[in-house]
């Protein structure tokens, strides 16, 4: 029977599911991606774009024409409302899409589905911290390629400005109390404390890392020990070491809750209020869901049904403290249990809960990251979905052969420390599991020492940049992309 | 400035050749982390 799976995002997660359903399922079958961008963007290499080293363009490609080319229907338009039981006049289940360019721009289109993947990824909340606004009072973002370009020329014209002889201060790092994706606030400030050797300004400005995280190295996954060079060390340990070697000042346990030109309000685990002044800043903001609706055939609201900010999952939500929390219950399939016909792979499902421990200010403020969201478990999980929706059309019944849980995956973090063929480095780090498993590994924080190693290095660089070359080449489908792994 | 890297260790982060050598030992290690499998939790209850 023919089956018709609808993809919404077109993200690492909504791309690399729809490849992989369109090269193992017949023509019969239809794949159709519902986004409102028309650009794929491989976020990762946005860091570069950010220091003015790699052009935007190298990093992005035009959707419709790959998709004409594959068989995949391509709609550019954005996800309104989920209605999986139809409604009173369809009967298929569909989702509320409207069009964002064109002839059809406004229209909206009920685009019905047998399988929907939703692969929507995170909202960039910049509105949850007043003023943070990426191109305004001086605060950047590199979350996108226009942020990032953006944050170049805020960078650029201030680097001229030391070299006039302005002294100049820099802050880097999160805009919330409960942001994540320290990872790439970690890699920017790196490269940009390098790109202030190369023209010869750094004694003008002084650098500040600016986190949530209780201590350095947390990543949003309560850090980790690690091998470094025959030895153990904790990441803390490996982080304020090349944070002292680069002269890099460092505030912590801070969480940003206002934003005025040129000055950053926190509050501090302590509980004081407090502010740090700066001439340019890269602040990562929070995350959220993006407030989707559902209802049900009648009309009624089922919100809760499918969402929890993001997507439920087969994921064990039950509130418990930091000492009860499982790997356990972390989601293997990326289910939503109610409508068993709906994924949410990636960033897109509502994590259980945090993995780095939750902390609080004197005055209540909850101060600590919320768990990462990455791009390599973003492409597993989504092949996992798309291999279990192939299984269950083939097999005409449902198939959820395919797991990976967060718990039982490994991620490479090759984080950028600057740029150039021979003067670039990198920090590779590798974690295994992503969640850490307390019950397998009691005695390594909950990690695989093997598996979860550290290395500074040139061939960091190196690696960082053949990853850019062969999942550019990967994700524009060339010949043989699938035998790259996520 | 605190220097935490030593002359000798930069000079091995940083020379070609060695890091040849490590880029290639790095490939191999992290393809053995990512792409060695994946699986659920709770079936090895």
């Amino acid at each position: 029977m023919m089956a018709k799976i609808v993809i919404l995002g077109a993200g690492i997660s909504g791309h690399v599911s729809a490849a992989h359903l369109r090269r193992k399922l017949s023509k019969e079958h239809e794949v159709v991606v519902v986004s409102p961008n028309s650009n794929y963007q491989w976020i990762p290499s946005n860091i570069w774009v950010g220091i003015g080293r790699m052009k935007s363009e190298k990093i992005l490609f035009p959707l419709a024409p790959l998709y004409k080319k594959k068989g995949i229907d391509f709609k550019q338009a954005k996800a309104i409302s989920f209605f999986p039981e139809g409604d009173k006049t369809e009967t298929k289940p569909y989702v509320l899409s409207e069009y964002v360019v064109g002839d059809n721009k406004g229209k909206q289109e009920k685009v019905t589905y047998d399988y929907l993947i939703n692969a929507t990824g995170p909202k960039l909340n910049f509105e949850a911290t007043e003023g943070l606004i990426p191109g305004e009072n001086k605060t950047y973002s590199v979350c996108t390629y226009t942020h990032a370009d953006h944050a170049w020329d805020g960078l650029k014209s201030l680097i001229q400005e030391m070299k006039q002889g302005k002294k100049a201060k820099i802050l880097i790092g999160t805009g919330h109390a409960k942001s994540t994706c320290q990872g790439a606030a970690f890699e920017y400030i790196l490269n940009v404390e390098q790109e202030l050797r190369k023209h010869n300004v750094r004694d003008m400005a002084e650098v500040t890392w600016i986190s949530n995280e209780f201590k350095l190295g947390d990543f949003g996954m309560d850090g980790m020990l690690l091998s470094y060079g025959g030895m153990t060390m904790k990441s803390h340990e490996m982080v304020e070491m090349i944070f002292e070697d680069r002269d890099i000042k460092w505030v912590l346990g801070a969480g940003v809750n206002k934003i005025e030109d040129g000055i950053a309000h926190y509050e501090n685990l302590d509980g004081e209020y407090k502010t740090e002044t700066y001439d340019f800043a890269m602040l990562i903001p929070s995350f959220s869901g993006h407030g989707f609706k559902a209802f049900d055939k009648n009309e009624n609201d089922i919100t809760e049904k499918l969402f929890k900010g993001f997507m439920i999952v087969d994921a064990d939500y039950t509130a418990k403290p930091y000492e009860e929390w499982s790997v356990k219950d972390w989601p293997e399939t990326y289910q939503n249990p109610s409508y068993k016909n709906i994924f949410a792979p990636g960033i897109a499902f509502a994590p259980p809960h945090a993995i780095s421990k939750p902390r609080k200010s004197k005055n209540g403020t909850a101060i600590s990251p919320a768990p990462p969201r990455t791009g390599m478990p973003s492409g597993i999980t989504a092949k996992l979905v798309a291999d279990n929706i192939i299984d269950s059309i083939k097999n005409g019944k449902e198939s959820l052969d395919h797991k990976g849980s967060l718990g039982n995956m490994g991620a490479a973090c090759i984080a950028s420390a600057g740029y150039g063929f021979t003067q670039g480095s990198g920090v590779s780090i590798t974690t295994y599991p992503i969640v850490p498993d307390y019950e397998k590994y009691p005695k390594s924080q909950g990690r695989q020492l093997g598996k979860t190693f550290g290395e500074i290095g040139l061939a960091g660089h190196w690696l960082k940049l053949a990853l850019h070359y062969a999942f550019i080449y990967k994700v524009k489908m060339k010949p043989f992309w699938w035998l790259i792994p996520e | 400035m605190t220097q935490r890297i030593s002359k000798y260790q930069r000079f091995k982060m940083m020379n070609p050749i060695i890091q040849f050598f490590k880029f290639i030992y790095l490939s191999i290690k992290i393809m053995m982390v990512v792409a060695g499998g994946h699986g659920g939790t709770r079936a090895n209850k």
